[in-house]
């Protein structure tokens, strides 16, 4: 048979497919609905996951692709709350401002900034924020991406130094503390210590931010690391660094030199584990893909039971197809037919009727992800590979599926056939 | 005996005799059909049912056939078999000098698909395709490109004087009309044989002479036509009637002495 034959009779099959679809609406609606929520399903879900991905791939765009963070546990490993727990990252010692010195003076590396999160309560005249979220940096921080200020400045290595009470304020916090008014030298209390507000800055959208808190809507504060650790009750064993290596030095290179560096200042023998954790970009990514790998492995269970349901509507709308059409079989093989044209027919009638519900799914699931995205802080878009995927395992389902059907059609013995009702 | 039968090609008892008898021989050429010992046996229930047993015939290219016989003759096993739709028990078969008695079932429908032309009784159209479509098929399956089989469609439709009918569907044609869309369809990949089976079993009578008039063209322009039918008046058309009785030919002969032989 050649070639053009074959796909000029699959199309014919494609058309006798919607046909058949067309004669009988309900029994090929309800064939077609299994597959279409299976794939609405994984699709929607796909979205959320791909969406959410892409969005977590842009803070940590912001972090760099380059900078690496020291902590002291391991931020995949957090479970150490119980005190029976055997959890040796507990004994990990903080990085020491010593250690941080030592780090910011490596040849390797062009800055380490060094931050303490806490929250508090805020003061301004009448108004009082409670449990306002505030990150303590050491100066470099403006060196970072995240930094964003505009009207205002960010302190000086100097006043880092000198401990000096100034605070710098996100947009919301300004309105909330100061409404339209210029904030810029106004001195605010936190945790009954004066602070004079010296800058706003501009938090950029991140959904990890939406969901932690420390989004652009919540209100939030910098002040000066020195401060933090001087005049301010802050919880110091949680102190991590942010390392950028110099642009001409590779990340794993500088993970190298500062490894070597608190190994060497902490006396770990060879062999002995670290006391402390060296965490990239990549690491993140691979927390954030073992946490939603789950998710979607859900996903992918229920689109196969929707596929399934579909498949077994694919075997009956198909035998009661081919017992009806039992004489067009005899009349087409009589026209010279080969068992395997009319197999092949059959399985792209089957194989168009998933499609379909492959392609109905399809729209769903895209309506469904723009509703997530207007109407949650979700940022849902469906990845392009996702269609693909879809429309190819319905295809598969219905050829698998229809399979049964279309041998019975292939073997049935022309004379029989035609003698058909 | 009408002047008709005199210059057209029509085999002789004796021509026949040689070819059926030299068993496992390729028949000469211009032998379309011929069977040799020819045997079908049902299985029905453990009871053996011997439709056929031992059918000779030979038919020569041109010839224009009627097979009849009260049913239960085994006349439309032997349509079956000749039409390569089913597979014989024993003997022989040799279709356009292939021997097709022991083929496979793939290689029967491609010989169906080249060799033979089916007209049915209830025409056996595609309900949901136009006239032209259902003509196109036995092309789909002969491997035509798209052009070339449209353009032989319109050809063959054009023949039966249907061409203003292409685009309709079956449900839209009358009787009459649908059995020349069938013929059309028949004839669209230059069979060897013609084979109707009971073609006018479901026309009026107006509309049967119609169709046989079609039949009556085509044989007269050399395509060889075997038609299957107990009407004696229909057969009547044909130049030459084969008479089965018991799963066995009891009369091959002219058309004039069959009929009165027939008491007709």
């Amino acid at each position: 048979m050649k070639f053009f034959a074959r796909v000029s009779m699959a199309l014919e099959g494609v058309t006798i497919a919607f046909e058949a679809i067309r004669g009988n609406k309900v029994r090929a609606a309800l064939t077609i609905s299994g597959v279409a929520v299976g794939v609405f399903v994984v699709v929607t879900m796909a979205a959320a996951v791909h969406g959410i991905r892409e969005s977590f791939q842009k803070d940590l765009d912001e972090f760099g692709a380059t900078t690496f963070q020291i902590n002291r546990r391991d931020p995949g490993n957090n479970q150490c709350n119980s005190p029976d727990d055997p959890c040796p990252d507990r004994k990990n010692p903080p990085v020491s401002l010593d250690e941080l010195h030592a780090i910011q003076n490596l040849p390797e590396v062009a800055y380490a900034v060094a931050r303490i999160g806490n929250q508090g309560t805020m003061i301004y005249r009448d108004h009082q924020l409670k449990s306002v979220g505030f990150d303590a940096y050491t100066s470099d921080w403006i060196r970072t991406d995240r930094a964003d200020i505009s009207p205002g400045r960010s302190f000086t290595e100097s006043e880092d130094q000198s401990a000096a009470p100034l605070i710098i304020v996100n947009d919301t916090l300004k309105s909330q503390l100061f409404g339209d008014s210029d904030p810029l030298g106004k001195e605010i209390t936190l945790e009954g210590k004066p602070f004079t507000v010296i800058g706003v800055f501009h938090t950029k959208a991140g959904f990890l931010k939406t969901l932690n808190g420390t989004g652009p809507d919540n209100p939030r504060a910098i002040i000066p690391m020195m401060t933090a650790w001087r005049h301010l009750s802050v919880y110091k064993r949680g102190i991590s660094v942010a390392v950028m290596p110099q642009p001409s030095v590779t990340r794993d290179d500088a993970m190298d030199a500062v490894t070597a560096l608190l190994r060497s200042r902490r006396g770990i023998k060879p062999g002995a584990n670290n006391s402390f954790y060296l965490v990239g970009e990549d690491r993140i990514m691979d927390i954030f893909n073992q946490f939603f790998g789950a998710i979607f492995l859900v996903g992918i269970t229920l689109s196969g039971v929707g596929l399934l349901v579909g498949g077994v509507g694919v075997v009956a709308i198909m035998m009661i197809s081919v017992t009806e059409r039992t004489r067009e079989i005899g009349v087409r093989k009589a026209l010279g037919a080969t068992s395997a044209i009319i197999l092949w027919q059959f399985l792209v009638e089957a194989a168009t009727l998933t499609t379909l519900g492959a392609a109905i799914g399809l729209v769903i699931g895209a309506v469904l992800s723009w509703l997530v995205k207007i109407y949650t802080p979700i940022p849902a878009s469906i990845p392009p590979e996702a269609v693909l995927v879809a429309l190819v395992a319905a295809a598969g389902t219905g050829i698998l599926f229809g399979m049964m059907p279309a041998a019975r059609a292939a073997r049935m013995d022309p004379v029989e056939s035609l003698r058909h009702e | 005996m009408s002047p008709q039968t005199d210059d057209v090609a029509l085999s002789t008892t004796a021509e026949r005799k040689v070819v059926v008898q030299s068993a496992g021989a390729q028949p000469g050429k211009d032998w379309v059909i011929v069977t040799r010992g020819l045997k079908r046996e049902y299985d029905m229930g453990g009871e053996i049912v011997r439709a056929l047993q031992g059918v000779d015939l030979a038919i020569r290219k041109n010839e224009y056939v009627a097979i009849m016989g009260p049913s239960g003759s085994g006349k439309s096993t032997l349509m079956n078999l000749i039409g390569c739709l089913d597979t014989p028990n024993g003997g022989e078969y040799w279709l356009s000098g292939q021997l097709v008695s022991t083929m496979k079932d793939d290689e029967l429908a491609r010989v169906r698909n080249k060799e033979i032309g089916f007209v049915f009784q209830t025409f056996n159209l595609l309900p949901r395709a136009s006239a032209l479509h259902n003509v196109e098929l036995p092309l789909v399956y002969a491997g035509v490109g798209s052009a070339e089989r449209k353009e032989r469609a319109m050809e063959a439709l054009t023949k039966v004087q249907l061409a203003d009918r292409a685009s309709h569907r079956p449900n839209e044609l009358s009787g009459g009309q649908r059995q020349r869309v069938a013929i059309a369809r028949a004839l669209v990949n230059r069979p060897a044989i013609l084979l109707a089976d009971e073609p006018t079993g479901n026309l009026d009578s107006t509309t049967s002479e119609e169709i046989m008039r079609v039949f009556e063209n085509l044989a007269s322009t050399g395509q060889t036509v075997i038609m299957v039918t107990h009407e004696p008046d229909i057969a009547a058309h044909a130049r030459r009637v084969v008479v089965l009785r018991d799963g066995k030919i009891a009369s091959d002969e002219r058309n004039q002495k069959v009929t009165s032989s027939l008491g007709l």
